[in-house]
This record gives C-alpha cells, sequence and structure tokens, in this order.
C-alpha cells in the first residue's frame, strides 16, 4: 500500500474556439493515506476526469507534480493502474489473456501469469469466463475483467475513472459492492472518479468534492465496513452525509 | 401437399440442402446456376453468331483441352506466382509502412499527401515509364503489381490504427506495456481487421494489374492468353480466360482472405458476423 500525494497539481491549456486559456485544474493539493478509498466528485466539467488523467500520466501536468510513495511520476506506469469508464478490454485477447497483460509485460512467464490470472478471475468469480473474448461478455462482467486486470498487476495506486457509468444501475450496485469486498480483501489506495454522490459516498472513506478545478471541501465517511446497499439506504448518517456532499456539489 | 410442390421438395430442395450441409461451399455456386442458364440460353438462340458468343459447353471443352495440352496450368501458375511475389513484397512494406504512418505524427505529415498523390496516378500509368526503364520483364510487372497492392494496404493499415481507441493504448501504458510491446499486442492485433481489407483490395487491384500488364508485356500468363486469343480469333479462350480469373479471385476470397476475417475481426466482436 502507498501513498498518494498531488502537489499543486495545474492544467492550463489554450482553447482554439475561446481564443484563450483556459485553466482545467487549479492548484489541487492533495493526500491520500496509503490503502485509502478515495473519491472525487463534482459537477461536469470541474476537472475531476483531468486530475485523474495527470496522475496516470496520460496527461503532463502544466506545474506541480504527483507523488506515488514519495517518488514523482513521469507518464503512465504500471505503479498505476486504471480502470476506465470504456471498459478498454482488448477485443482479440481472452478475458484471461487480458487479465495476464500486466503480469505479461513484466516479463512472467505462461504458466505462473495464467496462475495470477486465475487467481484473481476467481477473486471475482468470473472463472468461468476464462476461454471467453470480451466482445461475449454483458457490460458489468467487462467492468469486472476491468477491474481484476489493473489489480492483477499489483499497483501501488488504483484509479478509476466512472467505471461504472455505461452500466445498468442493478448491476452497478452489485459491482460497487464487489468492488468494495476485493478492496477489503487486497487492500490498495484508490482514486475513484464519480459524478453520483451516493456511489461516492457508498464507496469512500473520504470524499473529495471538485469545484471548477479546485477542491472544494473534503467529507469524512466513517461508515463500516462492509458496506451493503440494503442496509445502508436506510441508514441515517448514509443519507446525512449523501446529502451534504449533494448540497456542496450542487453549490459548486 | 399439392403435386408440384412435392415435386420440387423432392428432387431439388431436399437434394440441395443436404448437399449443402455436408459441402457449404456449394451454397456460392448457385447463385451462378441462372447466369449460366442465360448465357448457354443466349448462345443456343445463336442471337449473335457462334464463333463471336460461343456457350458454355464450348468453353468446357476448351477448358479440358488447353489443360491437356498443359498451356493452362502453365500460364495460371505463371499469373498466380507473379501476384504472390508482388503481393508478398507489398505487404513486407505496406505494413510497417502503414503502422509508420498511422502511430508517428511526423510521418503521417509527411508521407500522407505523398501516398494521397501516387495512389492517384495509378497502376498502369506507370507502365510507359518502367517499359523504358526496365523493358519487357519480369521487373515491370512485379513493380507493377507491388505499386497496386501497396496503396490499399497502406491506407488501410492507417485507418486500422488509427481507429484504435485511445483508451486501449492507455489501458496498456498503465499496465506496463513499452512502446514495441503496444504495437505488438495493441497496435497490429487492432488493426488487423482493416488490414485484411487492405489485402483484400489490394489483391484484387493487384490482380486486374497484372491481366493488364500480361496483355501489354507478356509473354505468358493467363492475360496473354487472352490477348493472344484474339489475334487468332478464339473468342472461346478469351471467355475461358475471363471465368479462370473470376473464378481464381473468388477461391483467393472465400477460401483464404474471408477465413482469416472470420478467425480474428469476427471472432474478437470486431466486424459484424454474417
Amino acid at each position: 500500500m502507498k501513498s498518494l500525494v498531488l502537489n499543486k497539481l495545474s492544467k492550463t491549456y489554450f482553447d482554439p474556439y475561446a481564443g484563450s486559456e483556459v485553466t482545467a485544474v487549479r492548484e489541487v493539493s492533495l493526500t491520500v493515506k496509503p490503502g485509502e478509498f478515495v473519491a472525487v466528485v463534482g459537477p461536469s466539467g470541474c476537472g475531476k476526469t483531468t486530475i485523474l488523467n495527470m496522475i496516470a500520466g496520460f496527461l503532463p501536468a502544466s506545474s506541480g507534480e504527483v507523488l506515488v510513495d514519495g517518488r514523482t511520476v513521469h507518464g503512465p506506469g504500471p505503479d498505476r493502474g486504471v480502470v476506465f469508464q470504456s471498459f478498454a478490454l482488448f477485443p482479440w485477447k481472452t478475458v484471461l489473456e487480458n487479465v495476464a497483460f500486466g503480469p505479461k509485460m513484466r516479463g512472467i512467464a505462461k504458466g505462473e501469469r495464467e496462475k495470477i490470472a486465475r487467481e484473481f478471475l476467481d477473486l471475482a468469480g468470473l472463472s468461468a469466463a476464462a476461454a471467453r473474448y470480451p466482445n461475449e461478455l454483458s457490460g458489468g462482467m467487462q467492468q469486472r475483467v476491468g477491474v481484476v486486470r489493473a489489480l492483477a498487476n499489483h499497483p501501488d495506486v488504483l484509479l478509476m475513472d466512472e467505471p461504472f457509468a455505461s452500466v445498468d444501475a442493478q448491476t452497478r450496485m452489485s459491482l460497487q459492492e464487489e468492488l468494495l469486498r476485493i478492496w477489503q480483501e487486497r487492500r490498495t489506495t484508490v482514486v475513484f472518479i464519480t459524478h453520483d454522490v451516493a456511489e461516492a459516498v457508498f464507496l469512500a472513506n473520504r470524499v473529495i468534492v471538485l469545484s471548477r478545478g479546485t477542491v472544494l471541501t473534503e467529507i469524512e465517511v466513517p461508515l463500516a465496513h462492509p458496506r451493503r446497499w440494503d442496509a445502508l439506504i436506510d441508514d441515517d448518517r448514509f443519507k446525512s452525509l449523501s446529502a451534504l456532499v449533494l448540497q456542496k456539489v450542487r453549490s459548486a | 401437399m399439392n403435386g408440384l410442390a412435392y415435386l420440387w421438395v423432392r428432387w431439388i430442395w431436399s437434394p440441395y440442402m443436404r448437399a449443402t450441409a455436408r459441402w457449404p461451399s456449394t451454397r456460392s455456386v448457385v447463385p451462378f446456376l441462372p447466369l449460366i442458364a442465360v448465357w448457354w440460353g443466349v448462345a443456343q438462340a445463336e442471337l449473335f453468331p457462334r464463333t463471336f458468343f460461343p456457350g458454355p459447353a464450348e468453353v468446357v471443352s476448351s477448358f479440358f483441352t488447353l489443360v491437356y495440352k498443359g498451356i493452362l496450368p502453365e500460364y495460371l501458375a505463371d499469373s498466380v506466382t507473379r501476384l504472390a511475389v508482388g503481393a508478398a513484397a507489398g505487404i513486407a512494406i505496406g505494413i510497417p509502412l502503414g503502422l509508420l504512418v498511422g502511430l508517428n505524427r511526423r510521418a503521417h505529415d509527411a508521407l500522407w499527401p505523398v501516398l494521397l498523390f501516387f495512389q492517384a496516378i495509378g497502376d498502369i500509368a506507370w507502365l510507359p515509364i518502367l517499359l523504358i526503364w526496365f523493358g519487357f520483364g519480369l521487373t515491370t510487372m512485379t513493380l507493377i503489381i507491388v505499386y497496386t497492392v501497396l496503396f490499399p494496404i497502406v491506407l488501410n493499415t492507417v485507418l486500422g490504427v488509427r481507429a484504435i481507441p485511445l483508451d486501449m493504448h492507455r489501458a496498456a501504458k498503465s499496465l506496463g506495456a513499452s512502446p514495441l510491446a503496444i504495437i505488438r499486442e495493441v497496435v497490429l492485433p487492432g488493426a488487423l481487421p482493416n488490414i485484411v481489407t487492405g489485402l483484400r483490395n489490394g489483391l484484387g487491384y493487384g490482380w486486374r494489374a497484372l491481366i493488364a500488364a500480361e496483355i501489354i508485356v507478356g509473354t505468358s500468363g493467363i492475360g496473354f492468353l487472352m490477348f493472344d486469343a484474339r489475334r487468332a480469333g478464339s473468342v472461346v479462350e478469351i471467355m475461358l480466360g475471363m471465368i479462370v480469373l473470376g473464378v481464381l479471385w473468388f477461391i483467393v476470397d472465400a477460401w483464404v482472405l474471408a477465413p482469416i476475417e472470420r478467425a480474428t475481426g469476427q471472432r474478437w466482436g470486431m466486424v459484424q458476423r454474417q
């Protein structure tokens, strides 16, 4: 488990339509403790995906830095695994091969990496799908493969970019519960981007509310684990926390 | 069941179904049957003089004669070999070039306009200058084929490379893939359906260019066969040549290219299953 520190992270770019500089992210500083699950919420366009892309290394920061375990990051790497909204599974590889991809890139031999992959597929209850191709699976199953693929590479930080947005509401709830279950077993530092306030409060230890490129507020979520939707949906503390976060997001 | 329907099912439909179940490729023959029937009818009715418009029977008989004399197999082998050599060279140059132009911004800006320009010049337009430089021979013909096969392959490869979603590149990078590994594991398979399309188009154009080149330059080959037959006034051989061309391409597409596409694009869900 490693810590993640954002140090005055900024992103500005030149907007050809506006003809001027646009600041997408403005001096965001954040410390995520090892093993912590942090959710970032905010209205559309507040810069949350830009921040995630900078942490992941897909976008260079205009200023500021990202530190994983005290080391500055430059560009993408296996220490920061990513789960995409579009799943981004490789259609030409089977589920097993997809999950074994990270270990393969690290040079692990075939037998060993398939064993690792199967272990993780078991964890997510996907063993039966190992030999299938992604296009044969439902959206929910594909995203589970996406999560497991990122985890199988033992990243220091797991970055999730609205991963359940493309999935139907019921599947989403079971995926959220399953994510927490896996996270409890394989504790890793998580940054989870979403626009769904209830999802953020359900999943996270701490919710960061973003507004127009800066951090508006941070709200701790001291709810006990394991968390279940049927228990929490009527829980007073869950409801008040969700209401508080929602109010902050809307005021942004 | 009324008598006619019974006869249809008993003698035509059921045998057809059984035959196509055991040998699925026979299904593709069926659309040609009406065509052949019309051809036979028109020839039989002698709407045109028999020497100008022979019927299927004459063409088949000529086929057996030429095979017996060994001419047809030899010419066929010549044509196919030339195409294979040209295609191999075209693929060996075209795919890496396509990958480079598709992946590298600078290569793209530098080469794309040039590629489009030369594509427009077209294959046969090069024939006069190649004949001056290399004469009437194998070099000229091979160059024509390589040139013709190259462009669809390059252009489709570029398309295929650029069609790969950005997230897929990002996913590979966040899983620790090096740039070379990304080309091997993401770009090549991702572009493969488009590359196969490029192959299909390239080989199709290459085949046609080959025949044209053989007509002009040739000493052997199917194109030469047809053109030589013109001088002898033998329409039968010309028709035979044309049919051989069609059948050959059909075979290449149905037994080589389509299975590749099925095993890759369709299985991966990137191309709609038929």
